[in-house]
């Protein structure tokens, strides 16, 4: 199989599966009433063998820069961003997917659930791959629109519809925005490509920058830059849990490479993007920890802690586009990475315990702090799993969360500037903050007496627990062996900057 | 000239938009939001059609604003068909009796 074909299968493989799922779930559930075995299956076998072709796309990734694939007129290229978000996308909506057979089984409504996970992961690939400011708006728009469906999965709940209609009018005004973004710097340049706008804007003044305040507004909504991120919570709280994964783990850093492309573009008109992001990345570790701290659901908890992430990513790119240094990039890349095992093993294993103890009996209530009391006694494994994810989330040292953290303070304390070097100190200083909200959770789950609720609760599905095992697996082996993905986040970090026209 | 094409166009890009994003603020119901929505989208459309023209690329900026209606129309339906559940399960369209997540 050569390149070629196989970036063209890593894209169609699952927008072909998602129709034959959904007409494969209508069948059986007709044949024998309520059974989606074989769409479940199905959906999860189109993902697997999407691994095939991105094995092959990342070796010629690797070793030639980049995979060229022409549709018509537009051009798909797969170079080091795209290859780590496909990478990263794929492992997290296989696992979640696995996890989802029986945490969604039985739910009115099963097969659109499948048929709709491979589009979603495909529209994210598809995201990476982009060239072209529009096109870039396409797949961006595709992602967001089933997402939008996913989080209203529980449609018979009034929480999840609430959630949904939230998320999906800020989510649309953001893109909204950035269609405005995209049609001034169509007017301008009257190109669309990435590259070639790039050297056309230099010096354009304020019509490159009020595009930039668009695109930084309109995607930094499904980035959940501070004040743009209220649908977070409620909707990554009221998703079923392995969608609440997916978008916490992946949905939302696809958001931030969507920006940072589309700011690329833009680098030649003004030198303070990158200090933008330094901004931004304050404001979201303080506000994500502080208001994580007074949460008392287990799920919004843990959304909280996404926005405070978000602030650390955003550190090690403001640090490599503001100053030029590349560790910055590979670092934020490292902890996308890094967080998608993290918060996708976190939201997995709370949504384990919320499928055994809610769920499983009917009710559709939240996941709350005190049901946890001395979880470990009942399920050892879960809770075990939950506690490696919150405790690496919260940056201790043998876990891939100090890895990758530190690598960002380090590119922060290798450019020698004063001011940076305070905001490092305070990203640590916010890092110890997350404890005081990651460390009692812990201590509940071991040391508290087990609730009346915790000790009658159903038993987990090995089904279920196999994914918390390979990512707890996940995210010790890259703490004790953080180089083991330096082959996938240096090449990203390379195009980004190459993206931004600094090396 | 003041009322050269572009900049007819360009009053009627912010006034579409600037109408839709009032109306998505303003109103209560949840109908007149996707409805806000729509118009301001309209005045994107604009924007793409005038730009294409004024770069001579009129078939460019044509089908950009073909494929936005195409997503945007998606977007319409999914809000609609949350809109229909919202009213059913909650006797109302109002949105600000959508609060019982804010805490």
């Amino acid at each position: 199989m050569d390149a070629k074909t196989a970036l063209t299968l890593l894209l169609v493989i699952p927008l072909v599966a998602s129709p034959v799922v959904y007409l494969i779930g209508r069948i059986s559930f007709h044949q024998s009433r309520g059974q989606y075995i074989v769409a479940r299956w199905f959906a999860l076998a189109a993902l697997a063998s999407m691994w095939y072709p991105l094995v092959v796309t990342a070796k010629a990734v690797l070793a030639d820069g980049g995979v060229d694939l022409h549709v018509g007129r537009i051009l798909l290229r797969m170079d080091g961003v795209g290859l780590f978000l496909a990478v990263t996308v794929l492992m997290l909506s296989t696992l979640a997917t696995l996890f989802s057979f029986n945490y969604v089984s039985g739910e009115e409504d099963e097969e659109k659930f499948y048929a709709l996970l491979p589009v979603l992961t495909a529209t994210m690939i598809g995201l990476g791959c982009t060239r072209d400011l529009f096109n870039l708006w396409v797949w961006f728009e595709a992602m967001a629109v089933s997402s939008y469906l996913l989080v209203a999965f529980y449609h018979h709940q009034r929480n999840s519809l609430e959630a949904a209609i939230k998320y999906l009018i800020q989510s649309a005004i953001g893109s909204l925005l950035v269609l405005l973004g995209i049609s001034l710097v169509f007017l301008q340049t009257a190109t669309l490509n990435l590259d070639e706008i790039r050297p056309l804007l230099a010096g354009s003044g304020i019509v490159s920058l009020a595009a930039g305040g668009l695109f930084v507004v309109g995607f930094g909504v499904k980035t959940a830059l501070v004040p743009m991120h209220t649908w977070l919570p409620d909707a990554h709280s009221q998703a079923p849990s392995g969608i609440s994964a997916l978008l916490s783990g992946v949905v939302i850093e696809a958001g931030l490479v969507a920006m940072l492309r589309a700011l690329g573009s833009l680098s030649e008109a003004s030198p303070a993007w990158g200090a933008l992001l330094l901004a931004f990345a304050a404001l979201n570790m303080l506000y994500g920890n502080l208001m994580a701290l007074r949460q008392t659901e287990v799920k919004r908890l843990l959304a909280y802690s996404s926005l405070a992430q978000m602030g650390y990513m955003l550190l090690g790119f403001g640090v490599a586009l503001a100053y030029g240094i590349k560790d910055g990039a590979a670092g934020g890349f490292f902890h996308i990475f890094n967080h998608a095992v993290m918060k996708g093993l976190a939201f997995l294993a709370a949504g384990a315990l919320l499928y055994a103890l809610h769920l499983s009996r009917g009710s559709h209530r939240a996941l709350v702090l005190d049901d946890l009391n001395g979880a470990a006694r009942r399920y050892p494994v879960t809770a075990f799993a939950l506690s490696v994810a919150l405790l690496g989330l919260g940056g201790l040292p043998p876990l891939s969360g100090f890895m990758s953290k530190w690598q960002i303070f380090l590119a922060g304390a290798e450019v020698r500037s004063t001011p940076l070097l305070w905001l490092v100190i305070f990203a640590a200083l916010n890092s110890v903050l997350s404890l005081g909200y990651y460390a009692p959770i812990v201590n509940r789950i071991f040391r508290n007496e087990p609730s009346e609720r915790v000790l009658k609760g159903n038993p987990i599905a090995p089904l279920m627990a196999l994914p918390l095992l390979l990512l707890t697996l996940a995210t010790v082996a890259l703490g004790v062996w953080p180089s083991l993905l330096t082959w996938l986040t240096e090449p990203a970090a390379q195009g980004l900057l190459a993206a931004f026209g600094l090396r | 000239m003041i009322f050269s094409l572009p900049n007819i166009a360009i009053v009627v890009v912010l006034g579409l938009f600037g109408v839709g994003l009032y109306g998505v603020l303003i109103s209560r119901n949840l109908i007149k939001v996707v409805v806000g929505l729509q118009i301001a989208v309209k005045g994107a459309l604009v924007a793409f059609v005038l730009a294409g023209r004024l770069s001579s690329q009129v078939d460019v900026g044509q089908s950009l604003a073909l494929t936005v209606i195409v997503a945007d129309t998606i977007v319409a339906v999914v809000a609609l068909a949350l809109a229909v559940q919202v009213r059913r399960k909650f006797g109302t369209l109002d949105i600000p009796s959508l609060t019982s997540l804010r805490r």
